[in-house]
């Protein structure tokens, strides 16, 4: 039997109250358009670029092709951390 | 108010139109032997005021559409989207461009100067230490202004500028000449508010402060040679690293 090539949907959602390296990631796919790696990885077919030192995320390519740039450092503000979403699967529980 | 026939004649007609008494310094009138009015210090060099920039050709770039960023004027803020990657851009050609529009004040070129600057400098490496020299006259440029909101903005790119890469802050050092004068007249720009708050430097907007880290920043990445030159444009500097 083939295996499913679409993403999996998120079964759950949660709102993060404070900051760690997870937010960041997830802060950084969302402002560039996407929900997660996940939703990334399957829409563009590419491997993210991650900082060496860090492994945050460097760049990032749109859904309408322009590319977002990230620095090395922190860049989800205390204010966007409530703004972020945490997707969970239901293959990870 | 009108001023009586008795105050005309004593104080002069001069008082009666708000005029000053004395003449400045160093004019003609002033040398004369018949000059009975008091000699003024002379007028001001106007060292700290802001001048006026040139329009730049960053602005004309912009306005043509020639840069490879897409123009967006939503709320997502503080993030440009580059058409091309970054790594595949003309160093030469752009980042020169880009610090040509620190001279900007206005949204949207201040924004997209200092954003762009700050993203080919985060993601450049070995492509920016060839562009050093052509990144001086628009440094240079920007500082002239004496405008404190520009001065901020580029020596923030400054600091970054000398951690970009490896050798930059050495590459500077022949440069000290054409960007170090500005930050001596600056220097000594802070506010004494005795224990009250100064919330510049909670923002990050002092000059002084900024300009003795910038500074620090050169000697840091500078190599040897660094202290010595500073000095020599800021006599003021003292080591950060020797002392």
């Amino acid at each position: 039997m083939a295996t499913v090539q679409t993403p999996m949907e998120p079964c759950g959602m949660v709102r993060p109250k404070s900051w760690d390296d997870k937010v960041e990631e997830a802060y950084r796919f969302q402002l560039a358009g996407y929900r997660d790696e996940r939703e990334y990885a399957h829409l563009t077919q590419a491997n993210v670029e991650r900082w060496p030192h860090n492994g945050y995320i460097k760049k990032l390519i749109r859904k309408d092709g322009c590319w977002y740039y990230f620095n090395k450092t922190r860049e989800c503000s205390e204010k966007d951390v409530s703004k972020c979403k945490l997707y969970s699967y239901s293959q990870d529980k | 108010m009108s001023n009586t026939l008795f105050e005309r004649k004593a104080y002069g007609s001069n008082k009666c139109k708000g005029k000053k008494e004395s003449t400045d310094a160093f004019t003609i009138k002033s040398y004369s032997k018949n000059a009975k009015e008091k000699l003024g210090g002379p007028s001001l060099a106007g060292a700290f005021k802001t001048r006026e920039g040139k329009p730049t050709s960053f602005r004309k770039f912009y306005e043509r559409g020639d840069f490879p960023i897409a123009l967006e004027h939503d709320t997502k803020g503080n993030k440009i989207a580059w058409k091309v990657e970054i790594e595949k851009l003309d160093y030469h050609h752009y980042l020169p461009l880009f610090y040509d529009g620190l001279c900007e004040t206005a949204h949207p070129y201040e924004f997209f100067s200092r954003q762009g600057v700050h993203d080919m400098l985060e993601h450049g490496g070995s492509k920016i230490l060839p562009v050093i020299p052509q990144l001086i006259i628009p440094i240079k440029n920007a500082l002239n202004q004496r405008n404190p909101k520009v001065m901020c903005t580029t020596l923030k790119v400054l600091q970054h500028l000398v951690v970009s890469a490896d050798m930059v802050g050495e590459a500077l050092v022949p440069y000290y000449r054409q960007i170090l004068p500005i930050l001596n007249i600056f220097k000594n720009q802070n506010l004494n508010s005795g224990d009250g708050i100064d919330y510049s430097q909670q923002k990050r907007e002092n000059i002084g402060d900024l300009i003795q880290e910038t500074l620090e920043a050169f000697e840091r990445h500078g190599g040897e040679d660094a202290f010595i030159n500073i000095k020599y444009m800021v006599p003021t500097y003292e080591s950060c690293m020797l002392n």
